[in-house]
């Protein structure tokens, strides 16, 4: 059907290795250190093998780390642990050839929802019910992205996941008048503006068929009381706050930026914000962490902010949103249910272990997050720059706000939508209100679709 | 006496030929029942249970307009890749044939960019055409063509529609031309050298041999490698996935990429190989066309 798929599976490595940046080198320069691993007896018997399969991290200690951790539980437990680590771009490929053929690994982890999958995964409530009863509330985020309410099942367990904030060149924005960087959409517009006109540098934002552009524009949405889906999971995009969004960037666009920005992938940003290329752009911190090894000078600027204020509110999606999957395939689902729970309670390692990446879907369990934060112990400049992401759940959202991931969510992120919805207004190609009730065309059917499937609601 | 295996042709062409077929019916045949089979039921990628659905997939890609985009995509870069893989591999492949030294080094370079895999390729584009460091702005902006900062001192290759496409398109030249050149290379130098000597006397220049021996004793080789691009330029998606993943805004979607978006990142696997199986009748007909166009020039 499709020709040259090995050539493709190379290039979706090879795409997906650029996809982010590597964090450069750096150990850890104080403050408060690794956390100790505990290990609890697993409440039901189990042996045999269990095989994960899980993303290569954008910060290669962590996977440093989790090999020996699922040995070391290995070695506790008598299970012989197998853990294979592929580029992210590939997992969903690879999970959707495993459950055709009904083989394959006992337990997948992806940085997204795994959403369309939720037929042939099994249901995790129980694992989820077991790590809420040990841990607490699960933060809302994290469950809204694995939980379907139409069906009420836990297509996945959702443990951890990864800030998105702005990231700004501090002497650019000193310069504006803006030494701590924009706090909302109209500041970021007029610094901005100021920005490229004194000193040619534009603006970090993409409208591009790549994820870091679908993840900022949604956070427009929200932030301007807009979103494609309402609580119920009814088609809401075609409506004034939308329109105003699309306006808004179309002037940010024109303003600020050039055509770059329709031909970005997803390391783009990171590339041009460590090439002091831009003034400002949103992602997680592996830009600024690469920088640190790659152009020391440039991580010094770099400084963060939370979600932009709009009209209607400050918020961000997440970067990452960490889904774990077992397949109804598994032939050890036990095993990997009780890895699930013993990799939750030891959290905080794995957030040591990327470099502060990860952050935990419950807040007791790295209780020394906040001292990391605010005194970062892999050598940020000054060391607290990284504090304002201890509120982060604050002005984070899940993909779908103010509803839940689903599989319609994740086929208009996966058929990049929203980005070209702005681009097209941007462009000048389409009026704005135009190019939101195109938008509205492509989106309702994928609903109706997954909706007539009985995996949507509304 | 006993005849052996070896003194049977029979047997031994089908002992030869049974890997590619083995090969063929493994590796196309199946997927290509099963990418049927599943055009017209309603798998998704998390939900490997076939139902009928009849032709819903269909009416349901009819109904998208970036399905639409993508065909017109599909057919412009189909034909203006094949229109200039012919040509240039055409010039390429006289240039291959002269007599020259150095000639085994030039084949060699020349056939690089087929023999590098695709997506190496298309990365090392994506580097050339990057929006801030791409080294063809660098040459042109010393050149004087760009300006030294600001705007105007980038051309935003994979940003703008049309120079995306074109980047797109001349991207599959290169890797493409040099099979092209090949395969007419072996039709050039079939080309018995007492007509071109004939012609010679009789006083026909270089374009006059050109157009009127070399051309259409080669033209059942022409054809095949038009085929072989056609072929190759409609079914490929791994230098639109690598260098701007079908965009600005769809502008370099086709149906191979859009299938794979659907019906794989997008979890239709129905809907996506509807799409994908879409040109199939239409490049069978052109390839069985193609091909008696060639027998019939053979016989000629």
């Amino acid at each position: 059907m499709l020709h040259g798929v090995g050539a493709l599976g190379l290039g979706a490595a090879l795409a997906a290795c650029a996809s982010e940046e590597d964090p450069g080198p750096g150990g850890p320069t104080g403050s408060v250190g690794a956390p100790a691993e505990t290990f609890a007896e697993p409440t039901r018997k189990i042996s045999g093998e269990l095989k994960i399969l899980l993303w290569s991290h954008f910060v290669p200690s962590h996977d440093t780390w989790f090999d020996k951790f699922c040995a070391d539980w290995g070695g506790k437990t008598g299970v012989k642990v197998t853990v294979d680590h592929i580029d992210q771009a590939q997992i969903t490929t690879r999970l959707a050839a495993e459950i055709s053929a009904g083989q394959g690994h006992d337990l997948v982890q992806f940085i997204a929802c795994l959403s369309s999958f939720e037929e042939g995964v099994l249901d995790l409530k129980d694992v989820t019910d077991e790590a809420v009863k040990r841990h607490g509330p699960q933060l809302e985020l994290c469950r809204k992205s694995s939980l379907n309410p139409k069906t009420g099942k836990f297509y996945a367990y959702s443990p951890g996941w990864v800030p998105d904030p702005g990231n700004y060149r501090k002497t650019l924005w000193s310069g504006v008048g803006l030494p701590n960087g924009p706090s909302t959409w109209d500041e970021l517009l007029t610094g901005g503006t100021e920005i490229m006109k004194s000193k040619n540098i534009q603006m970090g934002l993409g409208m591009s068929q790549e994820i870091d552009s679908n993840m900022v524009l949604r956070a427009l949405m929200w932030s301007f009381g807009s979103s494609i889906q309402d609580a119920s999971e009814k088609v809401v995009i075609n409506s004034d706050q939308t329109v105003a969004a699309v306006e808004y960037m179309a002037k940010l666009f024109k303003q600020t930026m050039t055509n770059e920005v329709f031909s970005w992938n997803a390391a783009s940003n990171n590339q041009g914000l460590v090439a002091g290329k831009l003034s400002y752009a949103v992602n997680s911190i592996s830009a600024y962490r690469t920088a640190q090894g790659t152009a020391p000078e440039v991580a010094d600027d770099i400084h963060f902010v939370s979600a932009l204020r709009g009209t209607q509110g400050a918020l961000a999606a997440q970067h990452v949103m960490y889904n774990w999957v077992v397949p109804k395939h598994a032939k050890n689902a036990d095993a990997a249910k009780e890895f699930l729970l013993h990799y939750t309670t030891n959290y905080a390692a794995a957030t040591y272990a990327s470099k502060l990446y990860d952050f935990c879907a419950w807040d007791k369990l790295t209780p020394n997050l906040n001292a990391w934060l605010a005194s970062d112990p892999f050598g940020s400049k000054p060391s607290d720059k990284l504090k304002l992401l201890a509120d982060g759940t604050k002005w984070s959202t899940n993909i779908g706000h103010p509803g839940p991931a689903s599989p319609a969510e994740g086929e208009v992120f996966s058929t990049f939508i929203i980005p070209n919805m702005f681009a097209k207004a941007a462009r000048g190609e389409l009026t704005a209100k135009q190019a939101v009730t195109e938008a509205e065309g492509l989106i309702t059917p994928i609903f109706a679709k997954w909706r007539a499937r009985g995996l949507v609601g509304g | 006496m006993r005849t052996r295996v070896a003194d049977r042709d029979g047997a031994l062409a089908w002992i030869f030929l049974m890997p590619s077929v083995v090969y063929i019916l493994a590796l196309v045949g199946v997927p290509f029942v099963l990418a049927v089979g599943l055009a017209f039921s309603d798998v998704t990628s998390g939900d490997p249970s076939f139902d009928f659905v009849g032709v819903d997939n269909f009416r349901s890609i009819f109904d998208d307009p970036v399905f639409w985009q993508s065909l017109g995509n599909t057919f412009l870069f189909t034909a203006i890749s094949m229109l200039l893989i012919v040509v240039l591999g055409k010039i390429v492949a006289n240039i291959l044939v002269a007599d020259f030294r150095g000639k085994w080094v030039v084949r060699f370079l020349v056939l690089l960019p087929w023999t590098t895999p695709a997506t190496l390729g298309a990365v090392a584009w994506l580097w050339l055409l990057d929006s801030i460091y791409s080294p063809i702005d660098w040459v042109l902006r010393q050149l004087g063509f760009l300006a030294e900062a600001g705007n105007g001192s980038n051309m935003y290759w994979l940003g703008e529609p049309a120079l995306a496409m074109a980047s797109v398109i001349a991207v599959h030249v290169w890797r493409l031309t040099p099979l092209a050149a090949v395969i007419m290379m072996a039709g050039l130098v079939a080309i018995p050298k007492d007509m071109d000597e004939a012609a010679r006397m009789d006083g026909a220049g270089y374009w006059r041999r050109m157009f009127e021996v070399t051309i259409p004793m080669t033209m059942p080789v022409i054809a095949v490698s038009a085929l072989f691009g056609a072929i190759f330029t409609f079914t490929d998606m791994a230098v639109v996935d690598v260098l701007t993943n079908g965009g600005p805004n769809n502008a370099t979607q086709v149906l191979t990429s859009w299938a794979f978006f659907r019906g794989i990142d997008g979890g239709d696997v129905g809907q996506g190989a509807a799409i994908a199986l879409f040109l199939f009748p239409l490049l069978l007909a052109a390839a069985i066309a193609i091909l008696r166009a060639v027998r019939r020039l053979e016989v000629r």
